[in-house]
């Protein structure tokens, strides 16, 4: 029986996207990710209003033309983490538990595809529940809050986001492909997170804003647009320059690529206060295209990691 | 290329850790038949045919399927296979059609040819009526059903099944018997692995003989009983016992003999006629015959002696 349809790669490609989408949405996982998004959002878009009427006396809430731009500035760490390891932490490592890898792996697509497929139905879930959130809040925020400048920016805001979240989405792949277990998967990122914010604390509070934490994923080094010497008194807002700061960073880019930010460093002394120096300084631009690299080589190491993984993999267990 | 073989492995082996699961296994399936590939529980059915179908690596040899070999990842090989898992697990949130639809778009199947497929199958595999239900609430056998389904959907030349009617009850295995007799009709090679001496003789021309890894027998069902030596027995019964009878019986070369009050039993290493020597040791003896008759020598007794007696229904 002569097999009437070729197919070429990307009618397999679709074929397995449609499978992974399929799948998800009908284990309503999509579903739930876009319910926290949605839950999280309108937490921050009811805090001030509600903050205001209980307070005594009644405040009249205020215009706030950066809401939605601080609003997205305001989404990292343990959010972003959060929604980057619920999109991928069984993407695999759910096949292999429930035994349905051997049917997928059995079919005429390559192992790449398939991991191909799975990597941008989860990109793809990332993108659209942050486009999804963004919009959710500039529409609020303005019926709420007043017009809102720099909209703009804002699709750089879900691009940070997506590629913020991706980085933690693709550690717990990777764990997931590493361990075909999703509960590892899930606890390995966590502590790999909680690893490398107390790491990153430790490293910021005695070292300052010291090179390293400019390549560790996660909140990275803090830069401050005042003086360093005068930290204490407060000149100069301060930013977080990490992997989970990009939306922020990216946006910051484009409306303010020539603002310096000063990285402060720490020195401790025998007797009394330690004093702080400039350990580096940089513009917006640069500081954000650093960022925009560090996020993407982790997503694309891990990834490579977690592909090579899946390649070798045997199906052995039934 | 060789047209006339869907499956050909060379020293096929794999090591699971330390045990050796499947031994230099050389087997040769041709195309356009049922091959039945036999053996007990663990002999390495699943294992080879995971290799087959590139769940798993071979840990030395080679093998070839549709006349191309298979190294690695090969999905082009794949396409012109079906192949269903021993207790095949799908996603539990998709309905049967889904399944299969999802499936068919892998093979790259249209639009059309999906639409005219599935409801083909289904009906086929006796789910008719079930198709939009979940496959997690299908029964056992129903997901055995569509686990054969899924392996048919493309079509293809050759449907590997493992073990296509475990779970399923007698009405469903006498089912999947006649489905397998009408895919090889429509000119599709089916290899299926089973423990169950009966069914594989019921759909076979051809069978494969497996146990421990170690290949037994391949070849013609028929030719299982003239090939393979099974041990004869042949047992008399004397009106009373003599002890000289036995001492008669064990001078002979072709058999090993022990009593049990009046009645002997021969086990014959021999495939020839041997009654009437026998029955003359007997008589020259001082025994009076009762009873003769031979046992064993079946299809049956041959896989029994083949693997080992233990463990073959
Ligand atoms: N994942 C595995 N890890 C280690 N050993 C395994 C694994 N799978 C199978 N084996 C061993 O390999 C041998 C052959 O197993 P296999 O599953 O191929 O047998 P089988 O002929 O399919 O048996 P059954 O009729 O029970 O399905 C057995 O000894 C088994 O214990
Ligand atoms: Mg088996």
């Amino acid at each position: 029986m002569a097999q009437k349809n070729r197919a070429g790669t990307l009618a397999a490609f679709l074929a397995v996207l449609y499978y992974e989408f399929l799948w998800n949405i009908r284990k309503k996982k999509i579903i739930a990710i876009f319910i926290i998004i949605f839950a999280i959002a309108t937490v921050q878009l009811a805090f001030a209003p509600i903050a205001d009427a209980v307070a005594n006396p009644p405040q009249t809430l205020q215009a706030n033309p950066t809401f939605t731009f601080d609003g997205i500035a305001a989404l990292t760490g343990i959010f972003l983490f959060l929604v980057g390891v619920a999109t991928t932490m069984n993407t695999v490592s759910g096949e292999f538990e429930s035994g349905t890898i051997v049917p997928l792996l059995t079919k005429p697509v390559s192992k790449t595809l398939v991991f191909a497929g799975k990597v941008v139905a989860a990109v793809t879930t990332l993108l659209a529940a942050y486009a999804f959130l963004v919009a959710y809040i500039t529409v609020g925020g303005t019926l709420i809050y007043g017009p809102q400048d720099n909209l703009n920016v804002v699709p750089l805001g879900i691009l940070g986001l997506t590629i913020g979240s991706m980085v933690w989405a693709s550690i717990a792949l990777t764990l997931g492909t590493l361990s075909k277990n999703s509960v590892l998967a899930a606890l390995g990122s966590f502590g790999f997170y909680i690893g490398i914010t107390i790491a990153g604390a430790l490293i910021g509070s005695f070292l300052g804003a010291s090179t390293i934490l400019f390549y560790a994923p996660g909140m990275g080094a803090s830069g401050t647009t005042g003086a360093c010497a005068g930290l204490e008194r407060g000149g100069g807002q301060t930013f977080s320059t990490g992997t989970d700061g990009l939306a922020s960073m990216l946006m910051r880019w484009v409306l303010n690529p020539g603002q310096v930010l000063n990285f402060c460093g720490f020195q401790f002394r025998a007797s009394g206060a330690p004093t702080t120096t400039l350990l580096s300084s940089d513009t917006f631009a640069n500081v954000a295209f650093r960022d925009l690299w560090v996020s993407l080589v982790y997503v694309a190491g891990l990834l490579l990691l977690s592909w090579f993984a899946f390649r070798r993999s045997q199906i052995a267990e039934s | 290329m060789p047209d006339d073989r869907a499956i050909e492995t060379h020293d096929l082996s794999k090591k699971y850790g330390d045990r050796l699961a499947v031994d230099r296994l050389n087997l040769t399936v041709a195309s356009k038949q049922v091959h039945g590939f036999l053996g007990p529980n663990g002999a390495g059915k699943s294992t080879t045919i995971k290799m087959m179908v590139g769940l798993l690596r071979p840990t030395s040899g080679s093998l070839s399927i549709l006349g191309q070999g298979v190294r690695g990842d090969n999905p082009k090989v794949r396409r012109k296979l079906g192949y269903m898992p021993e207790l095949p697990r799908f996603p539990k949130h998709l309905s049967g059609e889904e399944l299969l639809d999802v499936y068919g778009r892998m093979y790259g199947m249209s639009k059309t040819e999906r639409k005219g497929r599935i409801p083909e199958l289904i009906k086929m595999v006796g789910l008719e009526g079930r198709g939009k239900d979940r496959i997690g609430k299908y029964s056992k056998g129903m997901q055995q059903r569509i686990g054969i389904a899924q392996a048919l959907i493309s079509d293809p030349e050759l449907v590997i099944l493992d073990e296509p009617s475990i779970g399923l009850d007698p009405v469903g295995m006498v089912e999947v018997r006649n489905m397998v007799k009408d895919i090889v009709k429509s000119g599709t090679t089916v290899f299926f692995s089973s423990h169950l001496l009966a069914e594989v003789q019921q759909v076979c021309d051809h069978v494969t003989v497996i146990h421990l890894g170690v290949m037994r027998y391949s070849g013609t069902l028929d030719g299982i009983s003239s090939n393979v030596f099974a041990r004869r027995r042949i047992v008399i019964e004397l009106e009373k016992p003599v002890d000289s009878v036995l001492a008669s019986l064990k001078t002979l070369k072709f058999a090993t003999a022990e009593a049990n009050m009046n009645t002997y039993t021969l086990h014959l290493d021999t495939r020839e006629d041997v009654r009437a020597e026998i029955s003359r040791a007997v008589t020259g003896a001082g025994g009076v015959i009762v009873r003769m008759q031979e046992e064993g020598g079946g299809l049956e007794d041959a896989f029994l002696s083949l693997v080992g007696k233990e463990g073959m229904a």
